[in-house]
């Protein structure tokens, strides 16, 4: 196959404004260029991601990403075969956004318009930066999203289990936030934890007594709510020691829990009998020391392969919607259904779900 | 370009409104009230309107945009499909507010008002058409004597006021939100970290 496509990516559906260009050649795939708008500052008084603050940077911020991405590629819209945008899941103001500024640049210049979900650019990950074969099993596990899923082909996605509450990185957010750490918290927890003796606090595990690949990490979060105040109700305040003992402990049972269903989550893809067994992990959380070093020897001692993307490809980006388009594209797969900006939108509807099961369907 | 061609269109309020401005003419217009679905009704009519007067993409000179004060969901679908659009075509969008719009053409003093709910109004002075003072929002009370909608339709309006600005550099459209986003930082304070 010689077939070339290049594609613009844009993706806005959480706190960063991001453009890429992505190319298809000798069946490959190759980043041309990656613009990545951090909001991070805006959010940093709030102690987390405010939705309306995000819309509203988003807003002004996508078009010069945009034209960013196209000048880091040097190339213009008449190199381009397609634009594909994020279109859910996520917060509605900012997908609401993306989709509209795509819906725009799609009309001006002719190009097609293909709605991509962003669980299924990070799932798709793998096959731009390692060519992976399907099926692979995917662990993607981020600030807003926990879950395993068994990638099948670019449109097929098959859910194992997911957490029934918070994302890990959330957790990992909120953790700092109330140890005084700064966000983003994943990066200042397990710097702490490097430090602290993970043996001294013990916390829960949640559901690793029950069967299944689902998750919970609330509870954890307010044992760690409890186990400080007691600190702070006995001395006044919390030590560093306190601190990154906290942090170590934490940090550890997160570990635990992630490691131990992964393990049964390899068991359940494993029965598949693939002929290349992978185990690929994308979403902020896997760019953590300790559970990416767990995966790495649970995988060694089961004899499945272990590949996380770089984390700049790994953490929201808008290459791997690109990417995620030209899978589409090739999979002969484009819906126009796809093009309404959906918050609710999961690449399993045929697993129960997890979060979220009002009026409005499931989350993601 | 003394007789540009502009597409002008806004979403930020409870309706999608699109008109096009050629050889000074209002050449198609259209106003669908709407609670939601602008996000998808938009680019269909823009599509329409531009088949009504026989212009294609390429023949714009420019966009015009309602950058509110209104509905903020509803401002940011128009802005950011105008800023789109401007890009894919190469051409300036420009960006007028709905209180600008409601005194353009009126002489004398105008006090523009826009509904801001919660029993408040945005609010603008102007002189002929030209602005006298900053935006606010404020009790709908402390507002006397205030219009609240354009001589023509909204959108004809954009259009017109566009044309005026055309040659002239223009900032990229940006909403007119007046009122800041509602987010307060968190309340339970961090630890105290104590000497070991």
């Amino acid at each position: 196959m010689t077939l070339t496509r290049t594609l613009l990516g844009i993706e806005s559906s959480c706190d960063d404004t991001a453009a890429a260009v992505v190319r298809l050649k000798d069946g490959k795939g190759r980043v041309l260029s990656s613009i990545v708008a951090s909001q991070t500052e805006l959010h940093a008084a709030f102690g987390g991601v405010v939705p309306e603050i995000a819309a509203r940077a988003h807003t002004e911020k996508l078009d010069t990403s945009i034209q960013s991405a196209l000048d880091a590629a040097q190339l213009g819209f008449g190199d381009l075969d397609a634009i594909a945008v994020t279109a859910g899941p996520g917060l509605i103001g900012g997908v609401v956004a993306g989709v509209m500024c795509a819906k725009g640049l799609s009309a001006a210049t002719g190009l097609p318009l293909i709605g991509v979900n962003h669980l299924a650019g990070h799932a798709l990950t793998p096959r731009l930066t390692d060519g992976l074969a399907f099926p692979y099993l995917m662990l993607l596990v981020s600030g807003g999203h926990c879950q395993f899923l068994i990638a099948h082909s670019a449109t097929r996605f098959e859910r194992l289990g997911g957490t029934i509450d918070d994302a890990p990185g959330e957790a990992f957010d909120k953790t700092a936030k109330l140890l005084g750490l700064p966000q983003p918290g994943g990066p200042a927890v397990e710097d702490a934890a490097t430090r602290g003796d993970p043996e001294r606090f013990r916390f829960p595990r949640p559901l690793l007594d029950r069967a299944g690949c689902d998750m919970s990490f609330s509870g954890l979060k307010t044992a760690l709510l409890r186990a400080r105040d007691a600190r702070i109700s006995d001395c006044g305040g919390l030590t560093v020691t306190d601190r990154d003992d906290l942090c170590a402990g934490f940090q550890r049972a997160v570990r635990d829990v992630l490691i131990e269903k992964s393990r049964r989550a390899l068991q359940q893809y494993l029965e598949m009998s693939p002929a290349a067994p992978t185990l690929a992990v994308a979403g902020g959380v896997a760019a953590n020391t300790a559970i990416r070093t767990g995966l790495e020897t649970l995988c060694d001692s089961l004899g499945v392969a272990f590949t996380a993307p770089p984390l700049r490809l790994c953490t929201d980006n808008a290459a791997m919607i690109a990417w995620a388009g030209i899978e589409l594209l090739t999979a002969q797969a484009v819906d126009p259904a796809t093009l309404t900006a959906r918050p609710r939108w999961p690449l399993d509807d045929r697993a129960p779900v997890l979060i979220g099961s009002g009026k409005k369907g499931a989350k993601a | 370009m003394s007789v540009p061609t502009i597409l002008a269109f806004d979403t930020s309020a409870a309706h999608c409104a699109a008109a096009l401005l050629r050889a000074g003419t209002i050449v198609a217009s259209a106003r669908e009230e709407m609670a939601k679905g602008q996000a998808e009704r938009l680019m269909p009519l823009l599509e329409e309107i531009l088949a009504a007067g026989g212009v294609a993409w390429r023949d714009l000179d420019a966009l015009a945009v309602g950058i509110g004060p209104g509905n903020f969901t509803g401002i940011r679908i128009s802005v950011a499909c105008a800023r789109g659009l401007a890009l894919g075509l190469g051409k300036p969008a420009i960006g007028v507010s709905t209180l600008e719009a409601q005194a353009f053409g009126r002489i004398g003093d105008t006090l523009s008002l826009v509904d801001a709910r919660r029993d408040q109004a945005y609010a603008q002075r102007f002189h002929d058409g030209s602005a006298q003072s900053a935006p606010v929002v404020g009790d709908r009370a402390s507002f006397a004597n205030g219009i609240e909608s354009c001589i023509a339709p909204l959108a004809d309006t954009l259009a017109r006021i566009a044309a005026t600005r055309l040659g002239t550099a223009q900032p990229r459209p940006a909403p007119l939100y007046i009122r800041a986003a509602d987010a307060a930082p968190p309340r339970d304070p961090a630890p105290v970290i104590l000497e070991e």
